[in-house]
């Protein structure tokens, strides 16, 4: 969505530096690889909502000239969706953009400001990896279970597939966050977003 | 424990957490007081998923993807140009404007996040332009989406008229009253903001500019078309109508007036993605907190505590009003309506009450809810698309929440606003 | 103790009737108390199903055409005119079915779930908006199914266009028209109103829905011999209770209907129309075996022969 000049009534939140999808939180190799995740992570967002649109239009397409309903359209929105949404709360991780209500946070002095987003980083870390171990292990009985999609016919697993996956990515972002934070000297909002710096928010 | 919960969701809140750890630690807190432990975790991931699962979500992305490239491109300006060449001089003309077609689209599309992506992305920076705070334009476009629940089709009055076993066709005509005088409420509280905020007005348009207005527009006016007619045509199911507004979008925009090449196709596409995550970890979280709520029979336990057998007509449809509004200030409405309306239906029964007046009713604290803090999906989604912070996005509602409950009260003493119309249509 | 029982319609609706009378039974015998979940508070179908295989919940009701996913055999109650069209026989056969009392809590097990009962819910009717008196009057009819290849496969047999919808947006698309037809148990078109948005019920007699309750294996094999047979009794009496309740239940929610809209066209159809119905059966059949292999076969045999078998105790 594009920014527009505000007329806001309160106060403006702090302003913010967005790195990009080019920049990592991590040194070297580990570096790039978290970069190939971004960018992944981006395919999926992108590719999951076009394939949406292409899947839902074609079933109407069908359905009219035709006269054949896609009988797995349904099952296939499902899929996408999940994807998309675990593909997506790691992306937004990293960029910040998780929603929060931030309103005594941002009345706080900056050290402040910094330990508090230690702590809300790590706990958040801790509760996606806590997830990401019960998402892990919910796959594992789905496995054992081998309920399929009804019209599809494809293990349901395969679509869990994404949740621990997505947790862990997400899992990663908020420690990475909390690990900037305390090495650097900056306020890390994110793991590319930080506070303090620039005159806009990078439009992503 | 329900107040523990409560408790320690709210503080997690205001410290500054994302909104899903709130959400996710009172459900797992949930989870491990009722079973004593992490045992039956997996259980709450299956809820996170089923609650991002149900296929008329779909909408909401669609919706997303289809604005956004209307936004970056030429439809959606061309259509509030025309829309301003007729209400550009009037005080408030289109904040009413506004009002009116988050009615129009959220009643056509059922979907209140829908609508409020799809109405609010395009003219919210048009009502900054024209001079309106930012607190009035989200609130405005946050409660007016709302309205969509009151008018059918309505998906919460399908599920109340199902559990409740009354006629689906008297709920969605009993719906439009309301919905109407809420639209007619805001609106004028839209033009006294405008006169008190005092907003500047254009010069009126001459015949010849608005002609060319209305020319301007007439591609960009196959949306509403594709979405009214194709919706009420019996063409499209409203998640289709969304994908065809995409289709639509994509040829007006990349073929057409060539306003966007294909990389910002992707752009959109990807940006599209981050939203509808961003909003639906929430709620999937939501679901999971909703399903602790609803396994530890929290409000069987709360009604059960009050008494409602042997109050008066009115004393239960305040009770109703306020459970409901409550319920939904914190739970997804539709969880909301299936556990809820089972336990009023002995006491609505022997009170006598009409059940379509008791469902509008329902159906109005639902809608009322989902726009209201701390938890609500409109709200979310706002945040979310416009990039503003919460509190930005809650301050202005305290007029239009005033607004519907006033609303409220006067359907349970004026019973007429909701049965006129289904009086009239359905008289023997 | 306190049991857990979900099912997936709502409190009044039969499945919810039986629940009630389960619960009753153990109540007043048994030192235990049972909680009710109805439709959707605690998920959908499959959701409540998998909650009763981790033992968060004790009960569980699900139909066998949603347990298709988990156990491909119990799509056989979607086969058409597998079961019989007439109540008492019926009833009969669900007594005596050697399919449902004995090859298929087999089955059950295998998933963790003890299978306690299989009843029948009211005859399947379609809802148009035209008459229908033969697979031609269903041509280029847009008929909702629930997303099951069987039934997609019997609604093109039928001649009409089968067409999966999302169960919420079923009142909506009958009424502006994107679909033209669904099919549901009487009192289930009576409860959802769908016949508010169309003009003519049709019944065909080829399927009464078909539901079960299970219980989570684990539990049940660790209660004491004394609560086992509670349950077991409680059952019975429900399965009873329920087959009494079912007794004239089609006949008074088409009544109702009529009641509540007299302009509904109401049409059992003759022996003799039933007959093209009928004789789409077989690719049904064929499209289920190949499906299930040789075990779905097994089943589809064995519940012929308990047809067979139930025609002759009931003549
Ligand atoms: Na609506
Ligand atoms: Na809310």
């Amino acid at each position: 969505m594009s920014e527009t000049p505000v007329a806001t009534d309160n106060a403006p939140a702090p302003k913010t530096k967005d790195l990009g999808d080019d920049v990592s939180a991590l040194p070297g190799v580990l570096g790039i690889v978290d970069l190939a995740i971004a960018r992944m992570e981006a395919v999926f967002l992108a590719l999951g909502v076009l394939l949406m649109a292409l899947n839902t239009v074609s079933n109407v397409v069908s359905r009219y000239v035709f006269n054949e309903s896609l009988y797995f359209s349904e099952e296939l929105n499902q899929i996408l969706i999940i994807l998309i949404t675990f593909a997506g709360i790691s992306y937004a991780a990293r960029h910040g953009r998780h929603i929060r209500m931030s309103a005594i946070y941002d009345q706080l002095p900056p050290p402040a400001r910094k330990w508090l987003m230690v702590l809300i980083a790590s706990v958040t870390a801790v509760f996606m990896f806590g997830l990401c171990y019960f998402a892990f292990s919910y796959l594992q009985t789905q496995m054992s279970r081998g309920r399929v999609l009804p019209a599809l016919q494809i293990p349901i697993w395969w679509t869990v597939v994404w949740l621990p996956l997505g947790f862990f990515m997400t899992g990663v972002q908020y420690l990475l966050t909390a690990i900037k934070n305390i090495i650097e000297p900056d306020v890390y909002l994110s793991t590319s977003v930080l506070e303090g710096y620039g005159d806009d928010e990078l439009e992503i | 424990m329900a107040l523990t919960i409560f408790s320690v969701m709210i503080g997690l809140l205001l410290i500054g957490f994302p909104m899903m750890i709130p959400l996710i630690s009172g459900a797992t807190l949930g989870f491990v007081l009722i079973f004593g432990g992490l045992g039956q975790m997996e259980t709450m991931v299956q809820q996170m998923l089923a609650g991002i699962r149900p296929a008329s979500l779909i909408a909401v992305p669609m919706f997303i993807f289809a604005a956004d490239i209307m936004t970056r491109g030429r439809s959606a300006n061309r259509l509030i140009d025309m829309v301003m060449a007729f209400v550009g001089h009037i005080r408030g003309g289109l904040a009413v404007s506004t009002a009116a077609a988050c009615t129009m689209f959220g009643a056509v599309s059922g979907s209140t996040q829908a609508t409020v992506v799809a109405v609010g992305s395009p003219l919210r920076p048009r009502m900054l332009e024209a001079g309106y705070k930012d607190s009035f334009v989200l609130a405005l476009i946050v409660n007016a989406s709302d309205i969509a629940f009151l008018i059918p089709p309505s998906i919460g009055m399908i599920i109340y008229g199902v559990v409740s076993n009354t006629s689906i066709a008297e709920l969605f005509i009993a719906g439009v009253g309301p919905g109407l005088l809420i639209l007619v409420l805001f609106s004028a509280y839209s033009i006294i903001y405008a006169k008190l905020q005092d907003v500047p007005t254009e010069r009126p348009a001459t015949w010849g500019e608005r002609a060319r207005a209305v020319q301007a527009a007439l591609w960009p006016l196959g949306f509403p078309v594709i979405i009214i007619g194709g919706i009420y045509g019996g063409v499209f199911s409203p998640t289709e109508a969304a994908a065809a507004c995409v289709l639509y979008a994509l040829i007006l925009e990349l073929l057409i007036f060539r306003s966007i090449d294909v990389a910002e196709v992707w752009e959109t596409a990807k940006s599209t993605g981050l939203i509808t995550a961003v909003v639906f970890i929430l709620i999937g979280a939501g679901a999971a907190f909703s399903y602790v709520i609803s396994f530890a029979q929290i409000p069987q336990a709360i009604l059960g505590s009050i008494g409602i057998d042997g109050m008066s007509g009115i004393g239960v449809l305040f009770v109703i009003s306020i459970a409901f509004f409550i319920g939904c200030m914190f739970v997804d409405p539709i969880v909301v309506i299936l556990i809820l309306v089972p336990i009023f239906a002995p006491v609505v029964k022997s009170a006598g009450l009409d059940p379509v007046l008791v469902g509008t009713i329902v159906t109005l604290q639902v809608a009322i809810g989902s726009a209201t803090p701390p938890f609500g999906c409109d709200i979310f989604t706002a945040i979310a698309v416009f990039k503003r912070p919460y509190m930005e996005v809650i301050r202005g509602t305290p007029p239009f929440i005033m607004i519907l409950l006033g609303v409220s009260v006067a359907l349970i003493f004026f019973p007429q606003i909701a049965l006129f119309l289904r009086d009239l249509a359905f008289a023997d | 103790a306190t049991w857990r029982y979900a099912f997936e319609e709502a409190l009044e609706e039969v499945q919810g009737k039986f629940a009630q009378k389960f619960k009753e039974e153990i109540e007043a015998n048994t030192d235990h108390t049972v909680q009710l979940f109805p439709f959707g508070t605690l998920g959908e179908s499959d959701d409540i199903m998998e909650q009763a295989q981790s033992g968060i919940l004790n009960f569980v009701d699900q139909s066998p055409g949603f347990t298709g996913a988990l156990i491909p055999e119990a799509q056989v109650f979607f086969v058409p005119y597998l079961l019989p069209q007439d109540q008492d026989t019926l009833n009969e056969f669900f007594r005596s079915s050697v399919a449902i009392n004995e090859m298929f809590p087999k089955l059950y097990a295998e998933q963790g779930l003890q299978l306690l009962t299989m009843f029948p819910e009211g005859e399947v009717c379609m809802t148009t908006q035209d008459p229908v008196h033969s697979p031609d009057d269903l041509n280029e009819v847009k008929f909702r199914v629930m997303t099951n290849p069987l039934l997609v496969e019997s609604y093109k047999a039928f001649g009409a266009t089968p067409t999966p919808l999302p169960w919420g947006e079923v009142y909506g698309a009958l009424q502006t028209g994107i679909i033209q037809g669904q099919e549901n148990p009487g009192f289930f078109l009576e409860s959802t109103k769908m016949y508010e948005v169309t003009d003519v019920i049709t019944c065909i007699g080829h399927n009464n829905f078909t539901t079960a309750v299970m219980a989570n294996k684990d539990f049940y094999d660790g209660l004491s011999e004394d609560d086992q047979k509670a349950i077991d009794a409680a059952i019975e009496a429900s399965f009873d209770y329920i087959l009494d309740y079912q007794q004239g239940l089609q006949d008074e929610s088409l009544e109702k209907i009529k009641e509540a809209k007299p302009e509904m066209q109401i049409n059992i159809l003759s022996e003799d129309e039933r007959k093209p119905f009928m004789e789409t059966a077989g690719d049904v059949e064929d499209a289920f075996i190949e499906m299930t292999g040789d075990g779905g076969e097994e089943i589809l045999n064995q519940m012929k022969k308990d047809l067979a078998t139930a025609e002759q105790a009931t003549q």
